[in-house]
């Protein structure tokens, strides 16, 4: 078979780095392959995919250097973010953007688009349909409709659904793969699940942005598990392997109550999007909550901090929330982006910051914040800018300092999302020792085994009513009988 | 989605939006030479026309809008009302010397600044901006790089309020009060900026590339999806606004509203 995408002894390094990203590199990828780039975060894997387009150094001016780059002559990119793949406001004109590249006639447009709209599995009744209000897998297949577009015969995809729920991940990639048969795929992805099945060849790469294996998936998965583990990657296993090495978490059976809600309503603007008729939570409880994107999850979460307007009876502690001088001596909040929570200049002040509100005296904080930085594995970052962390870190941060008060109540807007596996595990550890030392847990999720093996006790919201209040157990019995349906 | 307002297409929706972008303009200059408080009135009216009865909005958003007016009225009016100088006196409180001179400039300041703002808020109510900048591009040649970047930046707007909404929560939650006075000002500031800067120029700059990857700049032939056009409608733009110019010298001269026919020159 021919090579169609491929590149030789590549040097490339970002400005203001001391050290190359990608170093005497090479890759070659055939007509037709299916290929996955894995690797942990930071190792070049979407710097790649930009070099073997020509974004980087074309679009994007990153010094590099190679002996041999080969473009593709026809090539698609799926971006990660849904909201940065469009520059147009509505569907129609979005992909009439692509025509409109490559020239083609005005009275052809429509046919195209409504074409490669059903190719993706979009159905409108007016093709003039805002793209703000499409769902993020709806985007993704939008994005790959335009791929299409292109005619283009190989396929880049640099984690596509990393920002996606679980439905959308599943629609992206029954799309990609119904569209890619006949195309050359190169994939990089860590939720590698959905993926795995229609992969051919899986190119394993390390934390210097070395090529530490490549091959057929068969033998990545039983040759080179070891590396896989070492570099926290996601794999097809990875919960069983974790499990076996976890201590069991210790039960707490104090059935304290410290939230009760009754005819708890929440409002955004006027609109009433979130209903909960009775609910008890019980110290020490980690509960996680699950519902589809937009099902009013968040609002709930927003609406329990007192952030938005709520009406009904709403109790912690058995006082009156709403009289409470200070929610946030009860919860602390921790949301899906981190950076939004930060407001100083170093890690250090990060975590000082709710200490220094509190007047507490300089020596006792340095004592607190150094204890929650090697506890969060922060140490060495102490004095960095917060933007500067990696995304794992970051993430650690905004629990670490969000939780710094311990409060008794801790809430949580998906704190695992786009994290690999590393990270996730981290995450989840710290929370368990919280929880173990007394804390209750309020979690939004996506992941199905974070309910299995972490959870005690699910809450299915479903179009802003709680339509499922049960043991993770009964969730996971009656999810498989549904799926079985 | 709340920044998508629903409305009945008019006439006025139909008008080429460049011609109507540099009839607007034109009239704002012509505008700044008119003197005769009289004709001002009845441009007002003639623009009020436009606004309440050809936009195609309900009625109460239209109201909603013209609140703003009347502050624009105000605040370019008064000014010149108390501290403009006069000779006749009508008013005087330290400060503030009220005069007629002063008066009646104030006041014609003053429509004047609502005629621009009707006229301004008229365009943007009747004008989708990727039409206008389709048009930008057929009628007075902008080139593409500059028209789609403007179009890609408004995308974004709706996006950045929810970022807004989100990061003041988030400041909420972490207690970030601030300090009071020019000192909390300024903190609050940072706290909002930095984080609402980064993500911006970061998604600009994912945005830039993703147009790239659609193949974006190596276009020399592009072809339109939307062909903007001429019609009918541009013509009736412009009879409207020379209707109301030749009625409003007409009854400026034989109905005028006050005795004053020039505010640079009074008494």
């Amino acid at each position: 078979m021919k090579e169609i995408t491929g590149v030789e002894d590549l040097r490339l390094k970002f400005p203001g780095t001391d050290s190359l990203l990608l170093k005497d590199f090479s890759i070659s990828i055939k007509k037709g392959e299916k290929v996955l780039l894995l690797g942990p975060s930071g190792s070049g894997k979407s710097t790649l995919l930009q070099v073997l387009t020509g974004l980087i150094p074309n679009s994007v001016e990153v010094p590099m250097k190679a002996k041999r780059v080969n473009i593709p002559k026809s090539w698609g990119f799926l971006f990660q973010d849904p909201d940065t793949q469009f520059c147009m406001p509505y569907v129609d004109e979005e992909i009439a953007f692509v025509l409109e590249n490559l020239a083609i006639a005005r009275d052809e447009m429509r046919h195209y688009i409504t074409d490669y709209l059903k190719q993706v599995g979009l159905q409108f009744e007016d093709i003039h349909t805002p793209i703000q209000s499409l769902s993020g897998g709806m985007k993704q297949r939008l994005a790959i409709a335009s791929v299409l577009a292109l005619e283009a015969d190989v396929l880049f995809l640099d984690e596509p659904t990393a920002m996606l729920d679980p439905t959308g991940t599943l629609e992206v990639w029954e799309t990609v793969k119904k569209i890619g048969e006949n195309k050359t795929l190169v994939i990089v992805e860590h939720k590698i699940e959905q993926v795995i099945d229609f992969i051919d060849r899986i190119i394993l790469l390390n934390d210097d942005g070395v090529i530490v294996a490549d091959g057929t998936k068969k033998e990545i998965f039983s040759d080179y598990k070891h590396v896989l583990v070492e570099q926290g990657i996601w794999y097809p296993g990875v919960w069983e392997d974790y499990l076996r090495n976890r201590s069991s978490p210790n039960e707490t059976n104090a059935k304290k109550p410290i939230v009760t809600l009754k005819e708890f309503d929440v409002y955004r603007g006027k609109e009433k999007k979130v209903h909960i008729k009775d609910l008890t939570v019980n110290q020490g409880e980690w509960i996680t909550v699950l519902g589809e994107n937009g099902a009013g999850k968040s609002t709930w979460l927003l609406g329990l901090m007192n952030l938005l307007k709520t009406k009904g009876c709403y109790q912690i502690d058995n006082q009156d929330a709403r009289r409470l001088s200070k929610l946030t001596d009860y919860f602390a909040f921790v949301f899906q982006n981190p950076e939004f929570q930060f407001v100083t200049n170093s890690v250090f002040d990060e975590i000082a910051y709710t200490l220094r509100l509190q007047n507490w005296s300089e020596d006792q904080i340095v004592r607190k914040v150094e204890t929650l930085l090697a506890r969060f594995h922060l140490q060495p970052y102490a004095k960095q800018h917060p933007y500067h962390l990696s995304m794992g870190q970051k993430r650690r941060l905004s629990v670490a300092a969000a939780t710094v008060m311990e409060q008794p109540v801790l809430l949580l807007d998906e704190p695992t999302f786009g994290q690999d596996a590393r990270n996730t595990f981290a995450i989840l550890e710290q929370l368990q020792q919280m929880r173990n030392k007394g804390t209750t847990i309020i979690m939004i999720t996506h992941d199905c085994h974070i309910v299995k093996h972490f959870a005690t006790r699910v809450l299915y919201i479903n179009d802003g009513r709680l339509t499922l209040d049960c043991l993770p157990l009964q969730y996971m019995e009656e999810k498989q009988q549904s799926l079985e349906v | 989605m709340p920044f998508e307002l629903s409305y009945r297409q008019t006439w006025l929706h139909k008008i080429n939006p460049s011609f109507k972008f540099l009839l607007v303009i034109a009239l704002f200059i012509y505008l700044i030479f008119v003197d005769n408080p009289n004709l001002m009135v009845n441009y007002a009216i003639g623009s009020v026309g436009l606004y309440f009865f050809f936009t195609g909005h309900p009625w109460k958003r239209l109201l909603l809008i013209a609140l703003p007016f009347l502050l624009v009225f105000v605040t370019s009016s008064t000014s010149m009302i108390f501290f403009g100088e006069g000779e006749e006196t009508l008013f005087n409180w330290g400060l503030v010397h009220i005069t007629k001179e002063s008066l009646f400039r104030g006041l014609h300041l003053g429509i004047r600044g609502m005629v621009f703002a009707i006229l301004g808020v008229v365009f943007s109510l009747t004008t989708r901006p990727v039409l206008l900048f389709y048009s930008l591009m057929q009628q007075l040649k902008l080139k593409p790089k500059y028209a789609y970047s403007f179009m890609a930046a408004i995308r974004l707007l709706p996006i950045m309020l929810e970022e807004l909404q989100t990061l003041r929560h988030a400041l909420k939650v972490r207690g970030a009060v601030g300090g009071k006075g020019i000192r909390g000002f300024y903190e609050k500031i940072k706290a909002f900026a930095i984080p609402m800067l980064s993500q911006s120029i970061r998604r600009a700059h994912r945005i830039a590339i993703a147009m790239e990857a659609k193949r974006f700049l190596n276009v020399n032939n592009r072809t339109n999806y939307y062909q903007i056009g001429f019609s009918k409608f541009d013509v009736l733009l412009l009879l409207y606004f020379i209707g109301v110019g030749v009625l409003a010298q007409f009854a400026s001269v034989n109905f005028p509203y006050f005795g004053i026919e020039d505010v640079r020159v009074i008494g």
